[in-house]
């Protein structure tokens, strides 16, 4: 017997040098090979800057992909481990604050004519303990949709001016918003069944009535500066309000809003079932295959303004470097040279950048038309981002994602359910 | 040195002793600790023990108490149709013989489907606005209106709607193992019973039945366990939603320990969890196996 465990140990002994040899980490002598965790658009964002990055330089990188929350998990499970995985990690802003303790800050790389040439509040989020810990890669928005062929229509125009008294175009407030969502919710063959509804609301996420909660005029989402509960401001209420009003006052949402997600406002919008939606520019250029309307009926338009003004919540994503990386100087350089060359981004299928050049350079030409919308929807004074606090997901999920969908089934009215994810969120904080 | 048998036997269980106290007895007995401690996910090892208050917190919780009842609901609908179409399916395989290989076959196919595929398949199939069960119901005139019935989104209805794809993918698990404890069943006493004059209501719940109990109390133990565990095809269907309707323990263990990374009050709710697992596994074995030791 004991020689069976003398085996056994020699066994171990002997293999465990090449165990370690296996477990240690490359230096950065000559050639290295990046680890990017992307989820799919940020590979397809990065994927022709990372060819022209392994040209010029020899270096080599190793795209990631996982699934959206994959990335949350595998960089999770990489911070907890304490590994070396990943030299860079292409992140939600959400997740920001979450990883900006194990983020590489990278001062350096935030010179004035970089800053300049991003949006203010993609500046402020990337920004932790006075260290700059994220790059922004490309930045995104919700804009206004509408069916460009419905809204030009001589009939439609004259059938609306009749109606509301003034003249039908994208609306631009809360009020034109309703109006015409109102007016293009309709039965068209009189089968007693809906045809077409004025717009959707996206009940399975909060997102969106976030960035009606900063048209309202609210001084911030949720949390003011200070970190003080502010869920339960006269904001946060009238957005509540507007938004669970279009489906529970005025009807002109398709029914079971609270499933509504991304995928499913898309496909409603694109198969004709909704005249307007509220979505991401990067969709603009992203008509399915099976749609049934064409992209010349597509039209879009800044996003729509409240009593504070226009705003809309920025959805950028960050490059940052995990302390953890081995190549810090090489990822370093990827991410100077990734936003150098940041207008690439949008000859990719997603058309997605983060500087405000890249997005001028293309605004004028055909088939980029969103872009002006966005450039002029970032730029508006009331647009900011969510809080930056590790929290926000669990507040997102806990409270204002149900307090959302309670006030859209009717289980609570606009006023009950604010007042309950106030103290919802303030026992979380 | 030469090694009796029994030396012989227990260095061939070293490999596989080695790895349960790996994978199996270090993860529990780490579970245990951490859920008397306040631990980050980022900081595994810098946990502070906090005694009983992650359960404590766990037990005051409505959240989680909610979800304890809706993993028994669901595990209930889950298990009970699965059980009752499971059982129908074997004894009409049983009564066909040997003609029950094609159909005993294209039966099994859904148990080779991944568990996420099935999720996005029903996914397609329930979602509102665009569903196929809702619109072939309408066409079939069962429903006035395709958006009659919110599968995913009603929250007095989402909870039976997740456990269709449970019960869709694993009724085959249930009927192919009852099936084969009803090839066991001896055919001599079937006769016997026959020629004693019992009629096929008498026979099953008098010979069949009696004689099925160790399998059945498996097939119940291991499909509860494994309904009760569900994830993976619930998030894909409605991530819990909506409001938690959906919901269930494992759902609320993943949420608490990766998303909010409190990783102390997750291991509170998987120790009881793991525990009342244990408490029904026991309930069947005594109730359904040895119902005989239960009386005593």
């Amino acid at each position: 017997m004991r020689k069976v465990y003398g085996i056994i140990i020699a066994m171990i002994i002997i293999a465990s040098p090449f165990v370690l040899a296996g477990g240690q980490q490359e230096k950065d002598e000559g050639p290295v090979t990046l680890n990017i965790l992307v989820e799919s658009g940020g590979f397809q964002l990065q994927k022709e800057i990372a060819e022209n990055f392994e040209a010029e330089t020899g270096h080599t990188v190793n795209f990631v992909q996982v699934p959206y929350n994959g990335v949350y998990d595998k960089l999770t499970a990489e911070m907890a481990a304490g590994g070396g995985s990943y030299d860079i990690a292409t992140i939600d802003v959400v997740w920001l604050p979450r990883f900006a303790e194990f983020a590489e800050p990278i001062d350096e790389l935030f010179t004035d004519e970089v800053k300049a040439d991003l949006f203010d509040t993609l500046i402020q989020d990337a920004q932790f303990n006075g260290h700059f810990v994220g790059m922004p890669q490309w930045a995104n928005a919700e804009i206004l949709f509408y069916r460009k062929d419905l809204f030009n229509d001589p009939q439609e125009k004259a059938d609306f001016k009749a109606e509301y008294g003034y003249e039908l175009k994208p609306p631009q407030t809360w009020q034109e918003y309703i109006d015409a969502a109102k007016f293009f919710t309709r039965d068209a063959d009189g089968d007693g069944q809906k045809d077409m509804y004025g717009t959707d609301v996206k009940g399975a996420f909060s997102y969106e009535y976030t960035a009606h909660v900063l048209q309202a005029g609210s001084e911030g989402v949720v949390l003011d500066s200070e970190g003080n509960v502010i869920v339960d401001n006269k904001a946060h209420l009238d957005a509540l309000k507007f938004y669970s009003g279009l489906h529970r006052e005025h009807d002109v949402t398709p029914d079971s809003v609270v499933e509504i997600d991304w995928a499913q406002s898309q496909q409603l919008f694109y198969q004709g079932r909704t005249a307007m939606m509220e979505f991401f520019a990067h969709a603009y250029r992203m008509v399915p295959e099976n749609a049934k309307i064409d992209m010349e009926d597509v039209g879009v338009a800044p996003m729509i303004s409240g009593p504070g003004g226009r705003a809309s919540i920025p959805a950028p994503w960050y490059n940052i470097i995990p302390k953890s990386s081995e190549h810090k100087d090489v990822a370093k350089q990827f991410i100077q040279y990734a936003f150098e060359q940041n207008a690439l981004g949008i000859k990719a299928p997603l058309a997605l950048a983060a500087r405000k050049s890249a997005y001028e350079e293309y605004a004028d030409k055909e088939g980029f038309e969103h872009f002006a919308p966005l450039l002029e929807t970032l730029s508006a004074p009331q647009t900011m981002g969510r809080p930056m606090v590790k929290n926000w997901q669990e507040i997102n999920n806990e409270a204002l994602i149900p307090m959302l969908q309670d006030t859209l089934t009717g289980k609570k009215t606009p006023e009950e359910a604010v007042k309950w994810a106030a103290e919802r969120i303030s026992q979380m904080q | 040195m030469r090694l009796s048998d029994k030396q012989y036997a227990s260095a061939l269980l070293i490999p596989a002793a080695l790895f349960m106290v790996l994978f199996i007895v270090y993860p529990i007995v780490l579970l245990f600790i951490q859920s008397f401690q306040e631990v980050s996910i980022f900081a595994p090892n810098e946990g502070v023990f906090v005694g009983l208050e992650q359960y404590d917190k766990a037990l005051s919780s409505e959240r989680v108490g909610g979800a304890f009842l809706r993993t028994l609901i669901y595990t209930v609908i889950a298990l009970g149709a699965e059980f009752v179409i499971g059982f129908a399916a074997a004894l009409l395989f049983d009564s066909l013989g040997k003609k029950s290989a094609i159909p005993r076959t294209i039966f099994l196919f859904p148990l080779m489907i991944p568990p996420v595929v099935a999720g996005l398949l029903w996914r397609f199939i329930l979602i509102d606005n665009f569903g196929i069960l809702n619109w072939l119901l309408y066409w079939f005139g069962v429903l006035q209106d395709p958006g009659a019935i919110s599968w995913l989104s009603n929250e007095n209805v989402v909870l039976y709607s997740v456990a269709f794809p449970n019960i869709w993918l694993t009724t085959c698990f249930v009927a192919l193992i009852l099936y084969t404890g009803l090839q066991n069943v001896p055919r001599e006493l079937l006769q016997a019973a026959k020629i004693d004059g019992a009629n096929a209501l008498q026979i099953f719940k008098h010979v069949i039945l009696p004689l099925l109990r160790p399998v059945i109390a498996v097939v119940l133990i291991i499909r509860g366990i494994d309904a009760a565990r569900t994830f993976d095809m619930i998030w894909i269907l409605t991530e819990g939603g909506p409001s938690f309707a959906s919901e269930i323990v494992s759902l609320q263990i993943y949420r608490t320990m990766i998303r909010y990374s409190r990783v102390g009050e997750a291991s509170a709710v998987a120790v009881l969890f793991m525990f009342a697992l244990l408490f029904f596994c026991i309930l069947l074995f005594y109730s359904i196996w040895k119902p005989e030791k239960a009386s005593k």
